[in-house]
């Protein structure tokens, strides 16, 4: 290397950002999640959009077999209900008791 | 754990899929791109600008990277083809120019003359030699790296980088051969 690419290697360094620039590093993570976000989100839409126009679309065959299903299932239904509850409030109950313990 | 080791454990873990990795190879990478396309396009905030649309473009292309390339010259081939794209669209704000004025720091008194001359100089090379320039001579790039990364014949970048030297050297007022 000869002096004069010296020189313009330091005329050069004056464009030289800093090594380590937090800002710009977040700004572009922010930009990449942010993007991700919406192309999930617009994955989500699609899929929903497409998933309500097969259910409009398929509602009139299904409709019968729904009506008779439901009609069967609603005692079953009032019973699972019934245990998830069951469950979660004593469950939730049994946590509190344990952690007052531990205090 | 050496820097190009680095560069491969990141790019690995990337491609499996983590931002965070993505995060770190833009942290090591950004001075070189920014630096890359400040020189290139002149312009500091349309340069951070395109660094930033450089990086976004990167990430869903990391998975066609091939191991054991460089990420600089991978980053720099996009920023180029960034640059070039934006230098074909002709509309850009004016509010740019003026935060691109208000961010410039003044060289010292001593260099700005030859700081200006440079920066002229720079702007008359045609885009491909200005390029090779700003790899080659400031970035420290070496030739075979400067044209993976814009994609161009090894012996046009030498021919770019002398003929580039030449005429920056002689804006600068100095006259020499390249040995």
């Amino acid at each position: 290397m000869t002096p004069h690419d010296d020189r313009l290697k330091a005329l050069f360094a004056h464009d030289e950002p800093p090594p380590r620039d937090p800002a710009f590093a977040t700004a572009v993570t922010e930009r990449l999640v942010r993007r991700r976000c919406l192309q999930e989100l617009a994955l989500l839409g699609g899929v929903s959009a497409l998933g309500g126009l097969a259910l409009w679309a398929l509602w009139p065959v299904l409709q019968p077999a729904v009506t008779t299903v439901s009609g069967e299932l609603a005692p079953a239904a009032w019973a699972v209900a019934l245990a998830f509850s069951a469950v979660a409030i004593l469950g939730g109950l049994g946590e509190r008791a344990l952690a007052w313990n531990h205090d | 754990m050496k820097l190009e080791g680095l560069d491969v454990s990141l790019v690995a873990a990337a491609q499996a899929g983590s931002t965070e990795a993505f995060s770190r190879l833009v942290e090591r990478h950004q001075q070189a791109v920014r630096a890359f396309l400040r020189r290139a396009c002149g312009d500091w905030a349309l340069a951070d600008d395109l660094a930033q649309e450089t990086f976004l473009a990167a990430w869903p292309r990391i998975g066609r990277l091939k191991a054991g390339a460089s990420v600089r010259a991978w980053l720099c081939g996009i920023a180029y083809r960034k640059h070039l794209t934006s230098r074909r669209s002709a509309a850009r704000s004016r509010t740019r120019d003026a935060a691109y004025e208000a961010e410039r720091t003044p060289p010292a008194a001593g260099a700005l003359e030859d700081r200006l001359a440079l920066e002229a100089a720079m702007a008359e090379l045609p885009a491909d030699q200005r390029a090779c320039v700003a790899l080659c001579l400031a970035a420290d790039f070496s030739h075979a790296e400067a044209a993976e990364a814009l994609d161009l014949p090894l012996g046009t970048v030498k021919s770019h980088v002398a003929r580039g030297r030449a005429r920056l050297l002689v804006a600068l007022g100095v006259h020499d051969d390249p040995a």
